[in-house]
């Protein structure tokens, strides 16, 4: 290892990371999927447009739905059967989405694209990530297909192998298991994108995968276990010394960051032809007999994945995605989508959730806001509405909404939560 | 099944809480509580535990009232303990670590601690609204209210300047020291003996102790005290013509190091931002040598509410740099510009 210490960045904090109670097991296949209920809209943009029918008979990686527009994505089946339904489900969070509902036959038939000739240039990669509809895996599944083509020269490929909310280990495991595809998938994004360099940032309490990928021919950057290390902004800082201008895109600083489980998707999509159907998810938390990372149809049920692990009776809290940024489930309903990187099922001890008691101004909140930005100042003038004044004191637009300050708070105030609030205001006002 | 508890993320929170921290903070003034009844004898645990109860009761009281007991009943004293966050006792215990052993004025804590509570701390709205600290404003309330606030009583140990036990009017080594006839050694001064003074601010070994306690906690910021005692010290020295001798004198007579390291780091009467924070340590300081040398006497307490009432300017004038921030600055600039 190169840098016992790791590298960081000012600020953040130091979280219990969990990991170790799913970062043993090997990622295994999801059964009994028996209904995949997959929703048009898995990414940020315009959702896409159903192109089949109920009744229609559809195999595994047929294009189900065309992207709408140019940041949009191509959703295909995940399993192979008859189109039961296109129609409205709750998404497990209080919202709906439309949804195709797919009752699968059983059977392996797949559809798959004819893999890229070898000597593909990056143009024909670029094409063939958006045909596969491939989004940026990390969670925030902005299409990839779109921030391989940026509108400023870039020189620098990060791939994101920092993984730093607790508990999740999907990633941990795909890094593990899957090294050599993920370094070629970097590869084919490099070409796409252009650039020569490519770096992968990998966490400290990731020992292994930092071993696995130092015998590639990537530039490994070990990385101080610190949250939030996996956000673009403070990636990019540490692995090049860059920092993003305020209100511009990593390719403003002439870094395009990527996620490694996207890096694989690619590489799938690239060889085998194979589209963007399924993903690793981590099932994890005290709440649950048996964490696992597991590989699961996009539309798989969360109920079958919780099946499959068996949850206890004391889980309180289900979390869809990490415990600092997912969001918890008002029942077991919803489904994998793109974005899912885990599943939790916190006990009461672990979610530690008290009533709010009032702010005595410790200022730990702005100590470790990883943006700088003054929280309770934020939640003060949110809480007053008076938004003009929040973004004037606290900096409100800045946020990354890693939820640090929420998480330090010792009058467990929602700081993120009024933040995100003062956000949705100023952005409504203009 | 359990009911689902449904939040905004995040969903994990740290175990520290107000009252962990509060807890903290009694715990880092036991050092101190215990050498002053050490010096000073059980009419200090006396007041001590007057002072304590005393604005215990005050906030129980205010509390009970303000959420009508008549109609709550047992539910709003449950609600009480549910809240409790120690403050209170903070307030208490600190009050009567700035008073004079004197046990002849027993009300002085009692009346203090009900001014501090009450009026300083739970009119303006409780826990982390007040705007000066409460346990300061208590005692300069007794200060310009009795006599007996500067008659302090003879230490149990080492030799004093008259040692037939009564009581000294107005000697503390600092007035002595500033009217240039400290016979105390530096010694003394940081083991409290033979030094008259209030109950808890002349062993300053004890209070030291009770700050590294808090750093290590992370309760406090080390550089803060620090600022604030360095700065004293060497303003002091400057207005003595760079009199290097009277930089330990200054830095460890009267309430210096206790104001340093439980009042002026208080959290809610302190500005929010680190900038701030120095900018306002800093000033302390100076404020502090330059009215001691002024006036003749000890300040530390009038210094910090002073500047209490300085710390929404400083908020107001403070603006959070967003990480990426330097990009920006010549726009900004502009529209400041455009802005006046």
């Amino acid at each position: 290892m190169k840098a016992i210490k790791g590298k960081f960045f000012s600020r953040g904090i130091h979280l219990r990371d969990m990991k170790s109670l799913s970062s043993a097991a090997p990622v295994e296949q999801l059964a009994g999927v028996t209904e995949a209920v997959i929703p048009l809209s898995q990414h940020i943009g315009k959702p896409a447009v159903c192109i089949v029918e109920p009744g229609q008979q559809v195999k595994r990686g047929q294009l189900i739905a065309k992207a709408d527009g140019y940041v949009s994505a191509n959703v295909h089946a995940s399993v192979a059967g008859t189109v039961k339904a296109v129609e409205e489900r709750a998404d497990g969070r209080g919202g709906k989405v439309r949804c195709v509902v797919i009752e699968s036959d059983g059977s392996d038939a797949t559809d798959f694209m004819a893999p890229l000739p070898e000597n593909a240039d990056g143009a024909a990669i670029a094409a063939r990530i958006a045909e596969a509809g491939i989004v940026g895996m990390g969670g925030a599944g902005f299409p990839t297909h779109v921030k391989v083509k940026p509108a400023v020269k870039v020189d620098t490929l990060i791939l994101n192998g920092a993984e730093c909310e607790p508990y999740l280990t999907c990633d941990h495991r795909i890094m593990l298991e899957r090294t050599d595809e993920i370094v070629r998938g970097a590869q084919y994004l490099a070409k796409a994108v252009g650039v020569d360099k490519i770096v992968i940032g990998i966490e400290l309490n990731k020992p292994d995968a930092i071993a696995a990928f130092e015998k590639t021919p990537l530039n490994v950057v070990a990385l101080k276990k610190q949250y939030p290390m996996g956000s673009e902004k403070h990636l990019i800082y540490v692995c090049t010394g860059r920092k993003v201008p305020l209100g511009k895109l990593p390719a403003d600083a002439g870094v395009i960051v990527q996620n490694v489980a996207t890096a694989l998707a690619v590489c799938e999509a690239v060889e085998q032809g194979k589209p963007l159907i399924e993903r690793v998810v981590t099932v994890s938390g005290k709440g649950v007999e048996t964490p696992k990372n597991l590989r699961a149809p996009l539309g798989a049920p969360l109920s079958a994945l919780a099946a499959q692990c068996s949850v206890k009776d004391d889980a309180v809290k289900f979390v869809l995605g990490g415990p600092m940024t997912g969001s918890a489930l008002t029942g077991l309903c919803g489904s994998v989508t793109k974005t899912t990187s885990g599943l939790l099922f916190m006990t009461a001890d672990e979610t530690n959730a008290d009533e709010p008691t009032p702010c005595i101004n410790c200022g730990r909140c702005a100590d470790v806001c990883p943006m700088k930005l003054m929280p309770m100042q934020t939640e003060f003038y949110t809480n007053a509405k008076d938004y003009a004044k929040a973004d004037q004191y606290g900096g409100v637009l800045a946020c990354i909404e890693c939820g640090a300050c929420s998480y330090i708070c010792p009058a467990h105030r929602p700081l993120a939560q009024a933040i995100k609030t003062a956000k949705a205001e100023l952005r409504k006002k203009k | 099944m359990n009911q689902l508890i449904v939040s905004t993320a995040p969903h994990v929170k740290t175990a520290r809480t107000t009252k962990t921290i509060m807890l903290d903070v009694l715990i880092a003034l036991a050092p101190a509580t215990i050498a002053g009844c050490v010096l000073f004898g059980w009419q200090a645990l006396v007041l001590i535990l007057i002072s304590l109860a005393s604005a215990f009761l005050t906030e129980f009281v205010w509390y009970i009232i303000q959420n009508k007991v008549w109609q709550g009943g047992k539910e709003v004293v449950n609600a009480f303990f549910k809240q409790f966050d120690f403050t209170s006792l903070i307030t208490g215990l600190l009050l009567a670590l700035i008073i004079p052993a004197n046990i002849d004025a027993w009300y002085m804590p009692l009346l203090g601690s009900i001014f501090a509570v009450g009026v300083v701390k739970m009119l303006f709205g409780g826990t982390g609204r007040n705007i000066m600290n409460p346990a300061l404003m208590g005692r300069i309330f007794l200060f310009i209210s009795f006599a007996a606030m500067t008659a302090y009583p003879d230490p149990n140990f080492g030799a004093l300047f008259e040692s037939n036990g009564s009581l000294m009017t107005g000697a503390t080594s600092l007035t002595s020291g500033l009217a240039g006839e400290g016979t105390l050694s530096a010694l003394d001064l940081l083991l409290g003996t033979g030094v008259a003074g209030c109950i808890g601010e002349t062993c300053k070994i004890a209070l030291l102790a009770g700050g590294v306690y808090l750093c290590v906690r992370g309760v406090i910021k080390w550089y803060l005290p620090l600022i604030y005692i360095a700065v004293t010290g060497l303003f002091a020295v400057a207005l003595e013509g760079f009199d290097f001798t009277q930089f330990l004198p200054s830095i460890l007579s009267g309430g210096l190091i206790l104001g340093a390291i439980f009042m002026a780091t208080d959290y809610v009467t302190t500005p929010k931002s680190k900038l701030g924070n120095i900018i306002y340590f800093v000033l302390l300081g100076l404020l502090t040598a330059g009215l001691r040398k002024a006036t003749g006497i000890e300040v530390v307490s009038f210094c910090i509410v002073l500047m209490n009432l300085v710390v929404f300017l400083l908020d107001a004038a403070i603006k959070a740099r967003p990480f990426g921030f330097h990009k920006e600055k010549k726009v900004k600039a502009d529209t400041a510009k455009e802005g006046k």
